[in-house]
């Protein structure tokens, strides 16, 4: 599967970046200005204007190899948005799409960190370690940043899961956000991101977070969908690269996903 | 409900309000013309000018425009200028974007127009 580059970095893209969302409503409007509106959710289009600046040879050979790769905008590739969250259902942990261990406990709605109520308490009961996870269907070999908020009345620390790597982070009794972020030796083409908790331990968790880079960013909430386009395209077939100095390269791109493709 | 900023505000200036009434008129071979009115009340509608966003709050409006399906959605919005709830708005358009120049540095424009119910 092709795949879009991270930069030496670590990061997707690079200030400034443009992103538009486009919905399809028909619309049956009257003189009198009455309106029946019919929403066509297939057309939706989401589209991405980077601007990548200060590319070195590498940088650039992997972005040409892609394009060459995916034929301009003939065929797709895996996009990871990013502006978003990776995950789906940020605050809905029951929900399929996350997996937990049989005996974890999930208490919802709790007070969260920013003023809302869309924490969970996790209490493992049992005298083995047990995760509430999600699987991203996204290369492995990319680098990732895991973050969440966490509080606990007993339990010192937290384990972050990304892959086959477990981060213990210390927590507290206020709330705390804990990150774990790298790159694994993997080529695998999904990726599990999820908390563990220690036997017989309870600990509030809100705002499971993953992004491609290498750091966190604010918070952003996600609901059926995250930031994953496994069949983003080129909106161009056209790929032109400004050539600034010896191993100095820009390039401006297009990107969209169009779900009916 | 729409969306509010960190601050709490809705919108920032500039501000743009507009009042839209929709009269016909008929006008007659000897020059007159009788008008009438097609909506029995006056429509409003918000240019809303975001700028200096965070991610936070340019994904709750992202949210918001996702969970209206664009402008399919109808709901409550509270006038900025004077307080009044109107039961009935949506999206203008089906078209949002947003710009990050930087952290913290984002900008959008929504549009919310009132319902004819």
């Amino acid at each position: 599967m092709f795949y879009f580059p991270q930069l030496f970095s670590g990061a997707t893209a690079q200030f400034p970046i443009t992103r538009q969302r486009t919905a399809r409503t028909v619309v049956n409007q009257s003189c009198q200005s009455y309106e029946v509106k019919l929403a066509d959710p297939g057309a939706a289009v989401t589209a991405w204007h980077l601007s990548l600046e200060e590319l070195s040879d590498q940088e650039l050979a992997a972005l040409e190899a892609l394009f060459q790769g995916v034929e301009g905008r003939l065929t797709p590739f895996m996009f990871l948005d990013p502006v978003d969250n990776l995950l789906a259902w940020s605050e809905q942990q029951n929900q399929a799409v996350w997996q937990a261990d049989p005996l974890l406990t999930m208490a919802s709605r709790l007070a969260d960190p920013l003023g809302g109520t869309g924490a969970y308490q996790l209490s493992n009961p049992t005298s083995a370690t047990l995760t509430l996870q999600q699987t991203v269907n996204a290369p492995a070999t990319l680098g990732y940043c895991l973050s969440l908020y966490a509080r606990s009345d007993q339990s010192p620390r937290v384990w972050l899961v990304r892959g086959s790597e477990n981060d213990g982070r210390p927590i507290s009794t206020v709330w705390t956000r804990v990150i774990s972020a790298g790159q694994l030796q993997s080529t695998a083409q999904s990726i599990n991101f999820g908390v563990a908790l220690d036997p017989g331990t309870t600990v509030d968790i809100f705002g499971l977070q993953v992004e491609a880079q290498t750091t966190a960013s604010p918070y952003k909430k996600t609901t059926e969908t995250g930031g994953v386009y496994p069949n983003a395209r080129f909106r161009d077939d056209s790929l032109s690269i400004t050539t600034v100095g010896p191993g100095r390269y820009s390039c401006e791109l297009d990107i969209i996903n169009v779900e009916h493709l | 409900m729409f969306p509010t900023l960190k601050t709490g505000a809705v919108i920032q200036y500039p501000a743009k309000r507009t009042l839209q009434f929709n009269t016909d008129a008929i006008r007659f071979l000897d020059g007159t013309e009788q008008r009438f009115r097609d909506n029995p009340f006056v429509l409003r509608e918000w240019n809303i000018h975001l700028d200096l966003l965070d991610e936070a709050e340019l994904d709750a409006l992202d949210q918001f425009f996702l969970s209206n399906q664009g402008r399919f959605g109808s709901f409550s919005f509270t006038d900025p200028w004077d307080g009044t709830v109107y039961a009935s708005c949506s999206l203008k358009g089906d078209v949002s974007a947003f710009q990050l120049t930087g952290e913290m540095r984002g900008k959008t424009i929504l549009t919310v127009c009132q319902n004819r119910t």
